[in-house]
């Protein structure tokens, strides 16, 4: 039975570099072998890979949608797997295709479409480094303002999980603690009070 | 009576809540990667439901789509 599955795989800038349609004959070589039929296959992506695979630092991400028999799913992957110059991947069953996809693709296919040359594997983007620090930290304090009054990093989870800032729960339970309090207070001073008197 | 004393926090840093409506708003996916940092910690932890706000479904996918990405070395494991 055939079913319709996304791939997202890392392929070697080295192959990227040489030839772009050679880069992504590497996957729809493999899906057409094991009789599979590709919907669609463009580049997602050409980024710094957050740990070394293999090596690389760096990587271009390669987007397809293909149809293939379930039974030569495995087949395929091996195939993959022996080849040196797809570094990972990841393969999903899915539904259908998104819309934007096509467009996309096609895109790729025109005559004006050419692949930016990778750089080279120590390549740091300036925006890239101090990014997912900034970008992560403000959409918290926006979304929670009365809860961001002192530092807005998140505290560890074991710290902060016993207490909430929420107004309610604290006082209500610091006004039962307080009254319990000044009960046993009034219960030990009535016997001073009636000495005095 | 008003009350004598406050009761001292056990903790300094207050707890930040997302307080996200649910994943429904905005499909969870391993590749949208500006999405899915929002719920990570500057050290790369993937949030409590306590702080993210989902609910346990929302907040499987939203495991999922993070090992997926971290996978793909496009999130990282650590730091």
């Amino acid at each position: 039975m055939t079913k319709l599955y996304e791939g997202m795989y890392l392929v070697d800038n080295d192959v990227v570099r040489e030839d772009w349609n050679k880069a992504k004959a590497l996957v729809t070589g493999a899906v057409e072998k094991h009789g599979g039929k590709v919907v669609t296959a463009r580049r997602w992506d050409e980024r710094r890979l957050t740990y070394k695979i293999a090596g690389r630092r760096r990587a271009t991400y390669l987007l397809a949608y293909f149809e293939i028999d379930e039974g030569a799913l495995p087949a395929m992957t091996r195939d993959l797997e022996l080849n040196e110059h797809v570094l990972r991947y990841l393969q999903l069953a899915v539904e259908k295709v998104p819309e934007t996809e096509f467009e996309l693709s096609e895109a790729e296919t025109s005559a004006e479409f050419s692949v930016p040359e990778p750089p080279g594997d120590d390549y740091v983007e300036e925006e890239t480094a101090p990014q997912p620090e900034e970008a992560a930290r403000p959409p918290a304090s926006e979304e929670a303002p009365a809860a961001a009054e002192g530092d807005p990093a998140p505290a560890p989870e074991g710290d902060g999980a016993s207490e909430t800032p929420e107004a309610e729960t604290p006082q209500a339970e610091a006004a039962e603690t307080e009254a319990a309090e000044t009960e046993t207070e009034n219960t030990e001073g009535e016997p001073v009070a009636a000495q005095e008197d | 009576m008003a009350p004598k004393f406050k009761k001292k926090r056990k903790s300094g840093r207050p707890l930040i809540k997302l307080r996200s409506r649910g994943c429904a708003d905005r499909p969870l996916d391993y590749k949208d990667l500006e999405h899915l940092e929002t719920y990570l910690t500057p050290q790369g932890q993937i949030l409590s439901r306590r702080r993210t706000g989902y609910s346990a479904k929302c907040q499987r996918d939203l495991k999922r789509s993070i090992k997926r990405a971290r996978h793909l070395a496009l999130l990282p494991f650590v730091g």
